[in-house]
């Protein structure tokens, strides 16, 4: 069996095993579990976008996925919009300020991009605090609950938001993969491999690097949306952060960056990890283990698999050096 | 070559702050023709390299491809009008395959109604890298990564060919290979080449015409033999005929 049709296989396998969680009588709580993985994935594919494929490190994605919940949750607080449709203004708010936000930065060479990912964040994060009305401040922002509604994206239970964020996770999967097959996608990597060579490929980098921002902002502030339905509630700490920040980046740094299966390993491990660890340190009682787990985690990848997970199976095939 | 100008330089000038890179540097490249552009160290080949190319804007001047000035053209907008280059140091995509990098090239460059794959199966092919199209660039021979740069450059659609010092650290043997390349390369396809080097005798091989830079300008324009006698490309390499030539 080639390889493809095993990873397809195993797709197809881990689909159709968290798609029976809810049926086979799970816990509540591991379906929580599973909900939190699939939209730390879906998170992280969104990133990895941009940062894998595209090689454009952005440190403050979080602002895509704070406008995605801002804007759902603010339009259905205050103008009762259904989620289906406030997902979308998030959509557009997040394309506007990645737009303004590469525009102005991704001709220059350097760390400016990134720099300015994080200046955004803070702003954001200050403006969120500022409108106590609109956003709740410091408290966050609460969803009014109306009750079980497809309609309003509203269940009591975790499982409604399984198939949701498993549907993510599976769009966005080929989303990747298209992108990665696609003459758009061997032009950002060509640009991250090498920005001067590329152009003198033919390759228009400053669109290219453009293009790739937006696919990833709309993809991050989309997911977005789903985690405020799912969580009920958001805060400018959770939204623009720095520690929510390097959670969206987790999945493709610790599973493969740039590669279609490595956010979705990456992000499994990162949560498995973080959950497990939550319980022995609540057990033991010392708080904050997964934060160390993480940060440990994340230095093993770089000193001993700097192409994530991924990439070691990757080494593998090729002959193992 | 039909006589028509493939490339016109027209008093190019580059200063980085007080440093005088390029001074008043003028040549025409006809189409059709390979020519060698040389000088020493410092002389200014490659920041003219860089400014034809559209990477550096120059100072003053103005470069002109087929007639149409250019001097403002993005790099990608002139490698798609067919000027396309390569670099004194390899620069290829690592992440990608040798069928990948020339890909990279074929689908920015080729019309949309020819077939990408056939043009990446035909550059593999001319350039002899069949058994390398799935390797990494770091898994393949030096000489072979600069035929994977030229078949990336050529690739999809080329009209002038600018050569960086293509020809440095590779054995003699790989150096012959690749001349003869570039050379049946001209000769097929009728692509102008210009190829940048500091060895007078390597270019002397290749070319019928050099351009010599010395100085941040031109001090010398003619066949090889009237270059290696000219005594002011004498005294700028700072030897005989003999040492020039060897």
């Amino acid at each position: 069996m080639s390889r493809e049709r095993r990873s397809l296989l195993a797709g197809i396998v881990l689909v159709a095993a968290l798609a029976l969680m809810p049926v086979a009588g799970v816990n509540d709580y591991f379906i929580a579990v599973a909900v939190r993985m699939l939209i730390f994935i879906a998170l992280g594919q969104a990133w990895n976008v941009v940062a894998g494929i595209g090689g454009l490190l952005s440190l403050g994605h979080g602002v895509f996925l704070g406008l995605g919940c801002y804007a759902t949750g603010i339009l259905f607080n205050f103008y009762g919009l259904p989620p289906w449709l406030g997902v979308w203004v998030g959509a557009l708010a997040s394309l506007v300020i990645a737009l303004v936000m590469g525009a102005m930065t991704l001709r220059m060479r350097g760390v400016f991009f990134a720099l300015a990912t994080i200046a955004v964040s803070l702003a954001l994060d200050q403006l969120a605090r500022h409108y106590v009305d609109l956003t709740g401040g410091d408290n966050g922002l609460a969803l009014k609950f109306l009750g079980n509604s497809l309609w309003f994206m509203q269940s009591r239970r975790p499982g409604p938001f399984l198939y949701a964020a498993l549907a993510f996770v599976v769009a966005y999967y080929w989303i990747t993969r298209w992108i990665l097959a696609s003459r758009f996608g061997l032009e950002m990597r060509a640009v991250r491999d090498d920005e001067v060579a590329a152009a003198a490929a033919g390759v228009p980098v400053f669109r290219t690097k453009l293009l790739g921002l937006l696919v990833s902002a709309v993809m991050t502030s989309v997911a977005g949306s789903l985690y405020m339905q799912s969580y009920q509630a958001i805060d400018p700490e959770t939204a623009f952060g720095l520690s929510q920040a390097i959670q969206l980046q987790l999945p493709a740094l610790i599973g493969g960056l740039g590669t279609s299966w490595g956010p979705i390993v990456g992000g499994a491990v990162m949560i498995l990890l973080s959950e497990g660890t939550n319980l022995g340190s609540t057990r033991l009682g010392i708080a904050g283990v997964d934060i160390l787990v993480y940060g440990l985690l994340l230095l093993a990848v770089v000193m001993y698999a700097p192409k994530g997970i991924m990439g070691l199976f990757e080494r593998r095939a090729r002959g193992g050096s | 070559m039909n006589g028509a100008a493939a490339l016109e330089v027209t008093h190019i000038a580059k200063r980085f702050g007080g440093l005088v890179a390029l001074r008043d540097v003028s040549f025409t490249v006809r189409d059709g023709e390979v020519i060698g552009l040389i000088g020493p160290n410092g002389a200014g080949k490659s920041t003219l390299f860089e400014i034809v190319s559209g990477n550096l804007p120059p100072s003053a001047g103005r470069v002109a491809f087929f007639g149409r000035d250019c001097t403002a053209d993005p790099p990608h907008v002139r490698r798609r009008a067919g000027l396309c280059r390569s670099f004194q140091k390899v620069r290829l995509f690592e992440t990608m395959s040798v069928a990948e990098n020339i890909a990279v090239a074929a689908r920015q460059c080729l019309p949309p109604d020819k077939d990408w794959r056939g043009e990446v199966a035909s550059i593999l092919a001319r350039m002899r890298l069949a058994a390398q199209a799935d390797r990494l660039p770091s898994e393949i021979t030096l000489a072979d990564r600069k035929k994977v740069e030229i078949g990336r450059a050529i690739a999809g659609y080329c009209r002038v060919l600018m050569l960086d010092e293509s020809l440095s650290g590779l054995t003699h043997d790989e150096a012959e290979e690749l001349i003869g390349e570039i050379l049946t390369l001209n000769r097929d396809t009728g692509i102008t080449v210009i190829v940048v080097e500091h060895v007078l005798s390597v270019l002397a091989k290749m070319v019928k015409r050099l351009v010599v830079l010395h100085n941040a300008t031109v001090i010398a324009d003619g066949t090889p033999s009237e270059v290696a006698h000219d005594p002011v490309v004498i005294e700028a390499y700072l030897g005989t005929k003999a040492s020039v030539l060897r």
